[in-house]
């Protein structure tokens, strides 16, 4: 078989280049979430006009445990930990969060206290989408918030379908740990 | 319930009483003495803010329909100028149609008031009222002369209130086109506001933003409709006095905007309401027999704006209005004493402003405690 010659052009390229949408980095960060993954680019445009980008030195709280909870964060670049504040011992580690990871979806629907803290272990770029960012969209686009409220739905389906799987684990391993309990 | 029992729980409330009234006070005059330090200082920047505060406060007024707007798929823009055509357009109207009218109407109470003429008709009026009085009150007196000077300087203050209104026009039309840049870029200058608060604060800040514009939308669009209800409610009431009773009262219209704006001022309102129909009705039945016969329909007009108010407060304040409101009598009474300084407009405005203070203040007080800050 014949390879095809690699010919280039370059006024066709350098209109491709200018043709091809710019997609920011905070854009990119958003597509990923499952959250936003199905909103198309035009729809993450408008969530990106509704986020806050901030920044945060290593050490700083993105926010502590007991704090009412407000939104969601989507790490851009960075490292965030996830702490534990146990009373009379040092905060433990529950995980540690890099590039476009995610957390604390759950208080856009609910401002129940966060049970556990945010903080950057290095220097982080983080979008904050919080409850007031999404009832805007909702109040002013509909549709939008819609698609992601039906995301966020999902999301804690998944949830809810796995830790009734692992109630169901658990639950079996208690009622084979009473039987032989109940045999000896 | 034993004696004991009511003998704890009587001093609790007492105390619980005079606890929020003390707490209310301390607000008032900390603000009161914010507000004269600021202006003493700088009164150019205290100006241009409160340009900026009613702008805000019209933003808050009118954000819900442009939201609305906005949702059904128009940009936000062309929903702002479209509101604001609307708006004008009815502006215009009630401009056209109605100030010539209103004006004709003082500049003729005025003119009874001082013809010559007119005074042996008011004396007879008078006297007939003070006469059907004294038969429930034994030894009453109305003094004409207070009467008539009374009016006229409520009419006066009525024209130099209106005279203003044209005059400041300009600044009319300033806040206008503020509150046009505040509904169509607001969110946007909101989020750049607050992105200037550190990260400690962040999430508190946006949340306390979030819900004092809640509270102060909700707070403002139910004393608008609570007010517009009393405005519809007293135009029936007076066109029905009119064409039941022939009470002859005109600018029915007028009496009734200014009733229904009055009842935006707790215990007072209703009563501000009242004042200008029992007046209009007095001069417009001058020298009339029938019309004095039925003592000048003065209790057909108060029985009437009781009915309001009854409707008002049992049914429409309910649904429209949040608790924010709630004062205390005498913090009302105060307020209303600084506004007067100010003139009529500062009467009107102290309540409402009041209340408006009242809801930032909690929201950013619970916002504090809530953050653990306080």
């Amino acid at each position: 078989m014949k390879e095809k010659a690699n010919i280039s052009y370059p006024l066709f390229d350098s209109f491709k280049d200018k043709l091809k949408p710019k997609r920011s980095q905070a854009q990119m960060a958003l597509s990923q979430v499952n959250v936003f993954s199905r909103l198309s680019w035009q729809e993450i445009k408008i969530v990106e006009n509704a986020v806050h980008i901030r920044n945060y030195a290593p050490g700083e709280p993105v926010f502590k445990q007991g704090d009412p909870g407000s939104g969601m964060y989507v790490i851009i670049e960075g490292c965030v930990g996830i702490f534990l504040d146990i009373p009379q011992q040092a905060p433990k580690q529950l995980s540690k969060l890099g590039d476009g990871d995610f957390f604390g979806e759950i208080a856009l629907l609910d401002e129940s206290p966060r049970t556990a803290a945010a903080t950057a272990i290095e220097n982080s770029t983080i979008i904050g989408f919080y409850r007031p960012d999404l009832m805007d969209i909702l109040k002013t686009k509909p549709a939008l918030g819609g698609k992601i409220l039906l995301a966020l739905s999902e999301v804690l389906a998944v949830r809810l379908r796995s830790t009734n799987g692992e109630l169901v684990k658990v639950s079996r391993k208690l009622e084979a740990v009473l039987e032989s309990g109940a045999n000896e | 319930m034993s004696n004991t029992d009511s003998i704890t729980i009587a001093p609790q409330s007492v105390r619980l009483f005079f606890q929020s009234f003390f707490k209310t006070l301390i607000y008032f005059i900390f603000l009161v003495l914010l507000l004269a330090g600021a202006y003493k200082a700088f009164p150019l920047v205290v100006d241009a803010l409160f340009l900026i505060i009613i702008a805000a406060i019209l933003t808050a007024v009118f954000n819900p329909l442009v939201d609305r707007l906005e949702s059904s798929g128009l940009r936000r823009l062309y929903g702002t100028l479209l509101m604001f055509g609307g708006i004008f357009g009815m502006v215009a109207l009630g401009v056209i149609k109605g100030i010539p009218t209103l004006l004709n109407e003082v500049s003729r109470i005025k003119d009874i008031i001082q013809e010559n003429s007119a005074t042996e008709s008011l004396n007879s009026m008078m006297g007939d009222i003070n006469s059907r009085i004294a038969e429930y009150i034994p030894g009453f007196q109305l003094d004409l002369e207070l009467i008539s000077s009374l009016s006229a300087q409520f009419f006066s203050q009525l024209g130099s209130i209106l005279a203003g209104a044209l005059d400041t026009l300009a600044t009319i039309i300033f806040i206008l086109i503020i509150t046009m840049f505040f509904l169509v870029d607001g969110k946007r200058m909101t989020k750049q506001l607050i992105g200037m608060v550190p990260n400690r604060y962040f999430e508190m800040s946006l949340n306390i933003t979030y819900k004092t514009k809640q509270q102060l939308t909700n707070f403002l669009r139910g004393q608008l409709l609570a007010a517009l209800g009393v405005g519809i409610q007293s135009f029936i009431g007076l066109s029905l006095l009119n064409w039941i009773f022939d009470t002859n009262i005109s600018g029915v219209l007028l009496i009734s905007t200014i009733a229904g704006m009055a009842n935006m001022i707790p215990f007072v309102g209703p009563f501000m309401g009242m004042v200008p129909a029992i007046i209009v009705s007095l001069f417009n039945n001058l020298g009339d027999p029938i019309a004095a016969s039925h003592f000048y329909y003065i209790l057909h007009i108060v029985g009437m704006f009781l009915i309001v108010q009854m409707i008002d407060n049992n049914i429409i304040s309910p649904i429209v209005v949040s608790g924010s409101m709630e004062m205390h009598p005498l913090t009302v009474i105060l307020l209303i004493l600084v506004g007067s300084q100010i003139g009529v407009l500062g009467m009107f405005l102290a309540v409402p402003a009041w209340g408006i203070s009242k809801v930032v203040i909690q929201e950013v007080y619970q916002g504090l405690k809530g953050h653990h800050l306080i």
